[in-house]
Formats: structure tokens, sequence, C-alpha cells
């Protein structure tokens, strides 16, 4: 019982990035209407960087800002190296919010519909063939 | 949809088993030595073969072989951390354009019968010398926009990429 | 309590016509003080656009458009990427040979190398922002337009 307390619970951060996770997860694949599963690719993304921001933290670090007196008095400093990184995949994520939300546009004005259930439908019982 | 509902949830099962199963490995939360904020293990080696060579300041010839052999550049300088431990400081020679000084890599330490080898993490040199090289205050900044500048370059490309593709797909054809 | 057509909202136009000129101030801002505190090119870009979309929502769209046309988004959004590949470009020919293509530091601005870098770091962030701006509030007038071909589709 010591070791599942000492190992598991002492970690809840840890589960707080999976949780969301989990619940970005299952809104991808099992939700029907289209935006949903853009909003479930957004929550998975930020759990992922929330994540990988954990990993470089410090306990009693401050922000990284070089500063005289804060070398003088002997504080630490958080790992900046995955700020940088993560600063890049929010960009990345934008980027491909964007570019799904502008096909959600145009698949609604030639189905007029956005459940992805009713789509497949029209799709089997139209027989498409490339158009030029 | 019930299938792939039920299908979802038998798959979120499992990978929640697999993260429980690796939650030991996990770091714990704001360490100050882990191996991404200070220093990164490479081996350990016998006491009396490099420490005598160590306190002299020379370089040690086992050293060197095994480093080279690991296919990590030889070191030297030698010199010892004044502190509590038993630590040396070892620096290798590296040839920059305007900087071609030499460089602080390996960290030493004597623990009880071994001696262990490690590298610094490449932040290590990112915190301490990055306002004297570049004369901005803020680490995120000069990290985005001088030590990594072609992933920003590249960055800006994409998000460019995105605005142009958006354009394509909605097709503006007539200006409000 | 939906608008009628015709009906204006005069709480919100005024508030929109003092806080417009202070929000892209605040971006100036940001993207200038990113080399002291926080901040940067990519955060004060999207705030600078942040602007445009305040301009729609309490207007209406042909009047936002009015103001940010389609030429001037062409310009803005391809200046920023030459803004900063030129930069890497002007550090190739004044290094004479060595090819060091974003080492900022070979670049004279002033006389010192160190110096020369904080400087090569701040045009690089503004040409990051103008970008950056200009594509978000084109992302966002492309998708709030209603289409006139027969069926009136209006989306985002």
């Amino acid at each position: 019982m010591e070791w599942f307390i000492a190992k598991i619970f002492a970690k809840y951060n840890y589960w707080v990035f999976i949780i969301l996770m989990m619940i970005g997860f299952y809104g991808i694949i099992a939700k029907d209407n289209l935006i949903k599963k853009i909003i479930g690719l957004n929550i998975f993304q930020t759990a992922i960087f929330l994540y990988f921001i954990y990993l470089g933290a410090v306990k009693g670090g401050t922000a990284p800002i070089v500063d005289e007196e804060i070398i003088r008095k002997g504080y630490l400093y958080t790992n900046p190296l995955p700020h940088v990184l993560i600063l890049t995949a929010i960009v990345v994520s934008v980027a491909t919010t964007a570019v799904a939300l502008s096909l959600v546009i145009r698949m609604h004005q030639e189905y007029g519909t956005i459940e992805e259930s009713e789509i497949i439908e029209k799709l089997s019982k139209e027989k498409v063939t490339p158009t030029e | 949809m019930n299938g792939l509902r039920i299908f979802t949830i038998i798959l979120i099962i499992l990978l929640c088993a697999l993260f429980i199963y690796v939650a030991e490995d996990i770091p714990v939360f704001g360490d100050r030595d882990a191996p991404p904020i200070k220093a990164v293990t490479l081996f350990t080696m016998e006491v009396d073969q490099v420490v005598s060579f160590l306190d002299q300041q020379i370089v040690p010839e086992k050293l060197s072989k095994e480093l080279v052999k690991r296919g990590f550049p030889p070191p030297s300088r030698i010199e010892k951390i004044t502190g509590i431990g038993i630590e040396w400081n070892a620096s290798i020679l590296k040839e920059e354009p305007h900087y071609a000084k030499e460089e602080r890599y390996y960290w030493i330490k004597k623990e009880g019968d071994k001696v262990r080898v490690s590298r610094y993490a490449f932040v290590v040199r990112w915190i301490e010398k990055g306002l004297e090289e570049t004369s901005v205050p803020n680490m995120v900044t000069y990290g985005l926009a001088d030590y990594r500048g072609y992933d920003t370059l590249g960055e800006t490309t994409v998000i460019f990429t995105a605005g142009v593709s958006v354009i394509l797909l909605l097709r503006r054809r007539s200006r409000l | 309590m939906k608008r009628k057509e015709g009906e204006r909202d005069v709480i919100v136009e005024t508030v929109t016509r003092i806080m417009i000129p202070f929000i892209q101030l605040f971006a100036l801002y940001v993207i200038i003080h990113g080399a002291g505190g926080p901040g940067g090119g990519f955060q004060g870009g999207v705030v600078f656009a942040s602007a445009f979309i305040l301009y729609v929502i309490a207007f209406n769209l042909a009047g936002g458009r009015e103001r940010f046309p389609e030429a001037a988004n062409t310009f803005f959004s391809s200046m920023g990427l030459y803004i900063y590949a030129g930069i890497g470009i002007l550090a190739i020919i004044f290094s004479l040979g060595a090819a060091q293509y974003l080492n900022y530091g070979f670049i004279p601005f002033t006389s010192h190398f160190e110096e020369n870098r904080a400087l090569g770091m701040d045009f690089v962030e503004m040409g990051i922002g103008i970008t950056v701006m200009a594509i978000t509030a084109s992302i966002f007038f492309d998708l709030a337009q209603k289409e006139r071909n027969g069926k009136e589709e209006e989306g985002g």
C-alpha cells in the first residue's frame, strides 16, 4: 500500500495530464459532429503542451529572465528549453485548427450537414466519380 | 455508433493501464539534478586510475580513451570545483567564429568506490552564458531568435502556408 | 436578445472606439519589450490582430473589410518573411565569405558584437509580429463570410 501511495499518488500532476489527454482522445474518435472532433484535437494538444513544460520545472525556481539581484541571492531558474519548443508547437496547433475549420465549412457547403454518419450515407448512395 | 464507443472505451482503459505501468519512471516534480536540467551520466570508472591525475589537473589517458571510444570529444583541461564533494570540471576546445573559447563539458564526481563521468546538459550553457553572449535578458527570446533561429524561420513559413491554404480553400472571389 | 437589422448598440460601439488604439499600442509594447521581459513576436502579433476582430464584432463586416483591404493583407504577410530571410542574407554578406547565415553579430549596427546580436533579434521579432498579425486577421475574415450563391450560408 505504501508503494502505491508513494509512487502513484505523489505524482498527481501526471494524472491531470492523463485525464485531459483521454478526454481529447475520446472526443476525436467517438463523436459524430465534426466540430466536436476539432475541439477534441485541441484539448489533446493542450494536454501534451502542459506535460512537456512540466518536465522542465524546478522546485523553487523563478521565471527565466536573467537578473543580477536574483543571481546574487542564489535562486534557481526554471528550464527555458521546453518553453521555446512549445511556442513553436502552439503556432502549429493554431495553423492546423484554421485549416481544419475551413475544411468543415467546405463540407457543409457541399453536403448540407456536419454529422459524420449522414455524410457517409450520402457518399455511399451517390457513387462519387472524380469530376474535372 | 455503439460499436465505436465501446471500442474507444476499451482502448482508453488499455492506455491508462500502460500509463500506470510507466508511472514509476517519471521524474519527481522539480528535481534539481534531473537529466534535462543538469547532467546526463555517461559511464563510471574505477577510482585509482584517474583520481591522482585529476588532483594534479592533468588529463588522464584512460579517461580520454574511454570518451573517444564512445564518440565524445576528449577533454583538454581539468579544474576542481570548490565545494563539499569531490568533483571536477573538464572542458573541451571548440572552434567557433569570434568565440573560439573552451567550453565546460564534463562533470566528474567521486562517489565512494567509483568515479562517475557525466556530460552537462546544453541548458547549463544557455543559462549561464546567454546574457554575456547576446546582451538580452530574456532567456526564451534569445533561445527562439538566436540559438534556434532556423526553427523560427520554419515556424513563420508554417503560419504563412496556413493563411494561404485557407484562402485557397474558401476561394474568396468577391471583395466586400 | 438578438439584434435586429438597423439597430445600433451604443455602449459596445463607444467602448470599442475608445479601446482599439490602446489595444494596438499594447501589442506594439509586447513586441518591442520581448527582450527585457515576457513577450515576443508571436504574442504581439496575435494581440494586434485581435483589434481588427473587435472592430468586426462591434460593427459590421464590410466596415472591417474597408480597414484591412486585400492589398494590405498581401503586402504585410510577405513583408515579415522577407525581413527575416533578408537579415539572414545580410549576415552572410557582411561576414565576408565565412557563411554564417543567421549570426547577427556580423552586421555592423553598432561596434560591439553582442549588441549587434540584440538589435538583429529586435528586427527579426518585428518581422514575425507583422506576418502573424496579417495572417491571423486574414484567416478570421475568410472564415466569417457570407456566400450569396443562391443559398445563404454563414460560417464562423
